[in-house]
C-alpha cells in the first residue's frame, strides 16, 4: 500500500508539470489550430535557459530563474508566431506540422552546436532530498516546489483566460476566429500573445524539471510526444482537459514504472494514447468535433 | 509524341549509364554515395505513395523500414537465413502491422494521423529497445557476413565488395519509381488522389475511403520495409534509433517534401538534394571548403570548432531546408521549377 500511495504521490507531483506543458500547447491548437511539433524543443531551450542562470556567476536558483525563463520564452514564442507560423495558419495541415518540425529541429541543432550533445545534470543542494509525510511515504522535495509553482502558474492562468479583457479575447478567438474579429477583436495580436503564453509555459516547464531531469538537446522530442498524449486525452483545445489529462499521464507513467517496468512506462502511455484515439477522439473534456 | 520519345531516350541513356558506373568507377566512396542515393529515392517514393497520392502524411514511416530492417537482420542472425528470404518474411510482418495501424489510424483525419502514425512508430521503437532477447535491444543487431548469393550451385556474387549492393540499390530504386508510375497513370492512383483532394467528395462518389487508404498504406509499407531490410544488410548493424527513431521518419517525408509531393520526380530531386549535402556536412567537406578558401583558419576556435560539430549538425540543414520550403515553395522543387516554366511560357506569349 505504501508503494502504491508513493508511486501515486510522485505520479500527482510529475504530473503537474506535465500539464503546464499540455496546456501551453492546447492553447496554442486552441487558438490557431496549429499543431506544434517544436512544443518538447521549446521546453528545452527553457532548460538551457534554467542551466545557464544556474552555471552563471550569478548561480540563480532554477525555481528563481522561472521569473527570467518566463519572460524570456514568451518573447520567442510570440517571435517564432510572428516571423513563421503566422505565415502558414491558412495552409493545409501538414505544412503547418511540417514547419513546425523544422523549427524544432533548428532549436535543438543549434542548441547542440553551442552545448554540444554531452547530458548535463543541473544538481542544487536539494536535487535529492526528500521528507517524510507518514505512512512510508516520502516525498521529493525538487517535485513538490516544482508542483506548487505549477499550481500558482494554472490558477493564474485560469484568472487570466476567466476574468480579464485580453483572456476573454483569446477564448474568444479560441472558440470562432472570424466572429472574433468581426467583433473587433486583434486576432493576430491574440495570436501571438497565445504562442508566447504557449511557449512561456512550456519553457518555464522545463525550468521546473530542470533540477530533477538530465538536460540534452534531444530532450525535446520525448516532451513533445507527451504534450500530444496529454492534450489529445484531455481534449484538444481544453485548458481543464489538459490539466487533467497532465495529471492522469503522470499517474499512468508512475504507476506503470512500478508495477510493470520503467523501460515499459512510455509504451503503456502511448497504448493509452491509441486507446483514446480509437475510443475517444474526443478527449475527456473536448466537445465532440464536427 | 516526339517529346514523350525524347524522354524514353534520355531515360534509356541516363538508366545505362547508372548501369555500367560500377565497372568504370572503383571508388568505393563514390559508390556508397550512389548506394545511399538510390535508398533515398526509393524511400521517397515508398512515402510518396501514401503521403504524396493518398494525401495520408505519416510522420511514423520508421515503424515499417525498422520492422523490415530488423526482422531481415534478425533471421540472419539468429538463424542464418539467408536475407533475400528473410526480406520476405519482414514483408508479410510489415503487411500485418501495416494493417493494424491502418485500423486505428485511419479513422482519424488530419493532425490525429499524423500523431497516431508517430506513437506506433515509438511504441515500436521502445519494443526493439526493451524486448532485448529478441532484438538484443539498444545494443542493436551486428550482423555482417553475408552468405554467397547462388543461382542453381553457381555462385553469383558474395558481396565482398559495393557492387552488389549497388546493383541492389538501382533495382531497389526502379522498382518503386515503377510502381509510382503506374500508381499515378492507373485507377488506383486515380481514387488515391481523389481521396487527397477531397475525402468526403470521392467518398460520395462511391470510393472506399478506408479500403484505397490501406492498399496506399500496404504498398508503401511494403517498399520501405524492403528499403529497411537492404540498409540493414548493407550497413550490418541494426539499433533503434538508427531505423526506428523520430528522425527516420521526418528524413523519409523530407525526400519528398524538398523535392515535391505527389510527383514522380520529386523524391529523386529530394534525394540528389538531400543525400550530397548532409554527405557534404558529415564528412567535414564544409568546413574543409571554409577553411581552404580562408574564410576562416583551421587552427583558430572558429575553425576547431567547426571541425568537431559541424559534422553532427547536418540534421540542423534538415530544419533549416524545411522552414524554407515551407514558406518559400511548399510545393517543393518540382512545383517550384514548373512555376518556373508556366511563368517562362506566359512571357514568351
Amino acid at each position: 500500500m505504501a508503494v502504491f500511495m508513493q508511486s501515486l504521490l510522485s505520479g500527482i507531483l510529475i504530473g503537474g508539470v506535465y500539464a503546464l506543458i499540455g496546456i501551453g500547447l492546447t492553447l496554442i491548437f486552441g487558438v490557431m489550430r496549429v499543431i506544434n511539433f517544436a512544443h518538447g524543443d521549446i521546453l528545452m531551450v527553457g532548460m538551457y535557459l534554467t542551466y545557464l542562470a544556474f552555471t552563471s556567476h550569478f548561480g540563480i536558483d532554477p525555481f528563481v530563474s522561472v521569473l527570467i525563463t518566463f519572460p524570456l520564452m514568451f518573447l520567442f514564442g510570440g517571435f517564432l508566431q510572428k516571423v513563421f507560423i503566422n505565415r502558414v495558419l491558412n495552409a493545409v495541415a501538414q505544412n503547418q506540422i511540417l514547419l513546425t518540425i523544422g523549427l524544432g529541429l533548428i532549436m535543438s541543432n543549434t542548441v547542440m552546436l553551442i552545448f554540444t550533445s554531452d547530458y548535463k545534470i543541473l544538481s542544487t543542494s536539494y536535487s535529492s532530498s526528500t521528507f517524510q509525510v507518514g505512512g512510508g511515504v516520502s516525498v521529493s522535495v525538487p517535485l513538490l516546489i516544482s508542483f506548487l509553482i505549477t499550481s500558482v502558474i494554472t490558477v493564474a492562468l485560469y484568472w487570466f483566460l476567466l476574468k480579464t479583457d485580453t483572456g476573454q479575447a483569446i477564448r474568444a478567438t479560441a472558440q470562432d476566429r472570424d466572429a472574433a474579429q468581426l467583433m473587433g477583436i486583434n486576432v493576430k495580436r491574440m495570436s501571438i500573445i497565445a504562442f508566447g503564453l504557449g511557449s512561456a509555459l512550456a519553457g518555464t516547464a522545463g525550468a521546473l524539471i530542470s533540477p530533477t531531469y538530465y538536460i540534452f538537446p534531444q530532450v525535446g522530442s520525448v516532451f513533445t510526444l507527451k504534450a500530444f498524449v496529454i492534450t489529445v486525452l484531455g481534449g484538444m483545445g481544453s485548458v481543464v482537459g489538459a490539466t487533467l489529462g497532465g495529471i492522469l499521464i503522470g499517474i499512468t507513467e508512475s504507476l506503470s514504472a512500478v508495477y510493470i517496468s520503467s523501460g515499459w512506462k512510455d509504451v503503456i502511455v502511448f497504448v493509452l494514447f491509441l486507446l483514446v484515439l480509437l475510443f475517444k477522439p474526443s478527449g475527456l473534456m473536448g466537445k465532440s468535433r464536427t | 509524341m516526339s517529346k514523350t520519345i525524347l524522354k524514353a531516350v534520355v531515360g534509356l541513356i541516363v538508366l545505362a549509364l547508372l548501369l555500367v558506373i560500377p565497372k568504370y568507377v572503383e571508388s568505393p566512396y563514390a559508390l556508397h554515395m550512389m548506394i545511399l542515393l538510390f535508398l533515398s529515392v526509393s524511400q521517397g517514393q515508398s512515402w510518396n505513395i501514401l503521403g504524396g497520392f493518398a494525401g495520408q502524411h505519416s510522420v511514423g514511416h520508421a515503424a515499417y523500414f525498422g520492422v523490415g530492417a530488423y526482422t531481415t537482420m534478425m533471421l540472419m542472425h539468429t538463424w542464418q537465413i539467408a536475407p533475400w528470404f528473410g526480406v520476405w518474411a519482414g514483408m508479410v510482418l510489415v503487411v500485418l502491422v501495416a494493417l493494424v495501424i491502418g485500423s486505428i489510424c485511419f479513422r482519424l483525419r488530419g493532425p490525429y494521423f499524423v500523431l497516431a502514425s508517430i506513437a506506433v512508430a515509438e511504441i515500436l521503437r521502445l519494443s526493439a529497445i526493451n524486448l532485448t532477447t529478441l532484438t538484443n535491444g539498444a545494443e542493436g543487431i551486428l550482423a555482417t557476413e553475408l552468405p554467397a548469393f547462388k543461382v542453381a550451385g553457381v555462385v553469383v556474387t558474395d558481396f565482398s565488395t559495393k557492387v552488389p549492393f549497388y546493383y541492389i540499390g538501382i533495382f531497389l530504386a526502379l522498382l518503386t519509381l515503377g510502381i509510382t508510375y503506374w500508381v499515378q497513370h492507373s485507377k488506383l492512383g486515380y481514387f488515391f488522389q481523389a481521396i487527397r483532394e477531397d475525402q468526403d467528395a470521392a467518398h460520395s462518389l462511391g470510393i472506399s475511403i478506408s479500403l484505397y487508404k490501406n492498399i496506399a498504406l500496404v504498398i508503401s509499407a511494403v517498399l520501405t520495409s524492403l528499403a529497411g531490410a537492404f540498409y540493414g544488410i548493407y550497413v550490418g548493424f541494426v539499433d533503434p534509433p538508427t531505423v526506428l527513431g523520430l528522425d527516420v521518419s521526418v528524413q523519409i517525408m523530407l525526400i519528398c517534401i524538398i523535392g515535391g509531393m505527389g510527383t514522380l520526380w520529386g523524391p529523386v530531386l529530394g534525394s540528389l538534394v538531400l543525400v550530397p549535402l548532409s554527405e557534404a556536412l558529415r564528412s567535414n567537406l564544409v568546413t574543409d571548403l571554409l577553411v581552404r578558401g580562408g574564410v576562416v583558419s583551421a587552427d583558430s576556435r572558429v575553425g576547431i570548432f567547426l571541425k568537431e560539430n559541424l559534422s553532427h549538425a547536418h540534421v540542423l540543414l534538415y530544419g533549416i531546408l524545411v522552414v524554407l520550403v515551407i514558406l518559400f515553395m511548399p510545393e517543393g522543387l518540382m512545383g517550384f521549377i514548373k512555376k518556373m516554366a508556366s511563368r517562362r511560357k506566359q512571357e514568351a506569349v
